[in-house]
């Protein structure tokens, strides 16, 4: 670790997996004798065992002191793979990971509750397990049962407690960690809106202390209200370690290249067959120069060349626009605006306009269906095309700017 | 706690370093078991609080409480005496009732038997928490033994109205008890530490053990005097937890100490045995968390 204010330092860290249950138990007998004989290091971390993959690939960052950083991406992409390595639950197969001060993790809130127990029998419990002393515990006892908001049920068996209110308790008493490093997987996504506020302010509250921060999460809405950067996994690599806005739009078009590829491929067999198709999609800007980054407000033009063998008269297309994260987010038609056209071999290109682009940052693309025109008159869907982003202005989550996926158009007033 | 003022880390906070990389603990033993006795101390409350909490919540919602910590041995002597009334087999040369004899032997293989089969018990139990938190992993061997040592003082109650009943005082050498006992649970704790990882790994581990336990059983003598014709002598010697369990009823029931030098040398044993084993229990938990939560 080269300066003083560096708290983790992931050095080249691979780890890989298998997905076979039987392997890879062999693989851990296997992997168990190269530890008890000394000889674990000296595996060369590119090689795989047949059935395994590289769950982490030559990931490699650092992290400041009083730094947030939201560690995202899809399901697999590796993010508590590395989580648990930070934390040490397991070793990387090859590379280092340096960690300096405590490390306090927030993983699974409520771990080593005992259903069977009251709320302030597991109180003393889970502070043990976090690493806390009983005169700690009792000194935190009161701020703990407070922040939880659970005074009425403290004397009651958790198992009496709804998911929300084990939670909270989880968290009330994690709160009171004070390490250099926390490590949070997915624990927000959970618990009233209330108290989930009331967690981001204390997590605002120990990043001014100077406490840094992993969030894990699926949930990027809300990370900018306190992370400042964000590390984006993609297939085990870190395909993004930057600035948290990028680093969701980036997380976005993951989502939606996997979503959509399995689709594409599909619909682009249904092409080859059918005698009308959509052959390319394309953003273009105001002037028609291909463009795949925009500003909320601009406007984006769609140029969807089709081809066909045969002429159709009065064909009709509909285009979805769709959003990774929210899905479809509205639909429009030829026939909506009375915009009729015919299809005459090879085929010609259709210009669709989206004026003042409503949609804020996030990646987005198209769903895109050809038909004749009757309903039945169906020649071709293609998913997952012309895919952008927009990439400004900056969202705000705390309440001072605009937020979420839709940029209203608004005015405000008073009133007397 | 929203209230508090921000509390700057200390410098200090930053002194401690952790560095993760492949390498095996194995290569620098001494430090490994620095680290293991050094976590061991740090996860004591821990294991404190964790015992407490098995204990509590192991009774609280029964009916009939602590008596389901007495009830194995005296169903498992109840059928032995039955069985033994019926001449089904021969007890030999006792020296004391045979109730007695039995019942002492019985409490002594539950407590060998509960510490052989705690490390695999208190791992797959606590996967969850193994898995997910990262804490001294000492500490739940610590509520293991914990566990195995409460269990086993509850079942000696049991001997208190059975040595009245049976007019017998215990020897001179009964101080030694504790040390004999406490040498078989190590011999039960560090073969279960060593099988831990593969019984983790392969259920058949723990399915073969179930089977095997009751042959153990009775090759180990518990509802008879120890064989003294050999080659069946042998079995006595081959038997792991064997010598110190004759060698623990014989210094509690005031019997001749006729296996005093086997019971010492497997204690000895058990002792070097012991910090291996350890080893064996913390090397392999990384690779276990693996296969627990990949």
């Amino acid at each position: 670790m080269s300066q003083s204010t560096t708290i983790l330092d992931v050095n080249q860290v691979w780890k890989s997996y298998c997905r076979q249950l039987k392997r890879s138990m062999w693989y851990g007998v296997k992997d168990l004798g190269r530890q008890l004989s000394g000889r674990a290091g000296a595996r060369d971390p590119q090689h795989l065992r047949p059935g395994e993959f590289h769950a982490i690939r030559d990931a490699h960052f650092q992290m400041q002191r009083g730094e947030c950083v939201a560690m995202i991406g899809p399901n697999g992409a590796g993010k508590s793979t590395m989580l648990k390595m930070i934390n040490g639950l397991i070793k990387p197969d090859s590379g280092s990971i340096t960690i300096r001060g405590r490390i306090g993790a927030l993983i699974e809130l409520g771990t080593g509750f005992n259903p069977i127990l009251s709320g302030r029998e597991n109180i003393y419990i889970n502070g043990a397990v976090l690493g806390m002393q009983k005169s700690e515990v009792d000194r935190l006892f009161d701020q703990i049962v407070d922040f939880s908001e659970l005074e009425h049920v403290i004397d009651s068996p958790v198992k009496t407690y709804s998911t929300g209110m084990k939670v909270r308790l989880g968290y009330s008493i994690a709160a009171n960690l004070r390490p250099t490093l926390l490590l949070m997987d997915e624990v927000l996504a959970v618990g009233d809106v209330g108290f989930r506020m009331k967690c981001f302010a204390h997590l605002r509250k120990l990043v001014d202390e100077g406490v840094s921060i992993i969030i894990v999460t699926h949930a990027v809405a809300m990370l900018s209200r306190v992370a400042t950067r964000s590390i984006v996994f993609g297939q085990g690599r870190i395909i993004h370690d930057g600035d948290l806005e990028t680093g969701t739009i980036i997380y976005e078009e993951e989502l939606s290249t996997r979503a959509t590829a399995h689709q594409a491929a599909a619909t682009d067999n249904e092409a080859s067959t059918t005698v009308a198709r959509i052959e390319n999609v394309q953003t273009c800007d105001e002037s028609g120069e291909s463009q795949a980054e925009f500003e909320t407000g601009e406007t984006i033009a769609l140029r969807i060349e089709l081809g066909c063998d045969q002429p159709i008269s009065r064909a009709r297309l509909v285009v979805a626009l769709c959003s990774p994260v929210h899905g479809e987010l509205g639909s429009v038609s030829t026939p909506h605006q009375q915009f009729e056209f015919a299809l005459e071999p090879p085929g010609q290109t259709i210009v669709l306009t989206l004026p003042r682009f409503p949609l804020m940052l996030g990646s987005y693309h198209f769903d895109i269906s050809l038909y004749g025109p009757e309903t039945t008159d169906f020649y071709h869907r293609s998913c997952g095309r012309g895919s952008f982003r927009i990439v400004g202005p900056p969202l705000d989550a705390n309440g001072y700017g605009l937020f979420g996926a839709l940029k209203l158009e608004h005015h405000w007033k008073s009133e007397h | 706690m929203q209230n508090a003022e921000p509390r700057q880390l200390e410098p200090d906070d930053l002194h401690e370093v952790t560095h993760y990389s492949s390498e095996s603990e194995i290569r620098d033993p001494l430090k490994l078991l620095a680290d293991i006795v050094g976590d061991a101390m740090r996860g004591r409350q821990l294991a404190w609080r964790l015992f407490l909490r098995n204990i509590r919540g192991m009774y609280r919602q029964t009916l009939l409480g602590l008596f389901w910590a007495f009830l194995p041995p005296i169903a498992n002597t109840a059928i032995w005496i039955f069985l033994r009334s019926q001449n089904v087999f021969d007890s030999g040369d006792t020296t004391v009732h045979p109730t007695l004899f039995i019942l002492t032997g019985m409490i002594l293989w539950q407590a060998f038997v509960d510490a052989f089969q705690m490390p695999l018990q208190v791992v797959s139990s606590n996967r969850n928490m193994i898995s997910k938190l990262h804490f001294p992993r000492e500490s739940l061997l610590m509520v293991g033994v914990g566990e195995v040592l409460f269990n086993l003082a509850i079942r000696m109650l049991l001997l208190i109205p059975a040595f009245a009943y049976f007019q017998v005082v215990p020897g001179s050498h009964a101080f030694a008890f504790p040390f004999a006992a406490a040498g078989l649970i190590l011999v039960g704790l560090s073969m279960g530490l060593l099988i831990m990882p593969l019984g983790s790994l392969y259920q058949d581990v723990g399915r073969f053990i179930t089977m095997a336990l009751p042959f153990w059983m009775i090759i180990t003598p518990i509802i008879y005097a120890p064989l003294k014709p050999w080659p069946a002598s042998m079995l006595n010697w081959l038997n792991p937890p064997a010598p110190l369990l004759i060698l623990s009823r014989d210094l509690l029931l005031g019997s001749p100490l006729e296996h005093l030098w086997p019971g010492v040398a497997f204690g000895v044993a058990a002792l070097l045995l012991f910090i291996p084993a350890l080893f064996v229990y913390r090397i392999s938990m990384p690779v276990l968390i693996e296969r627990m939560s990949a």
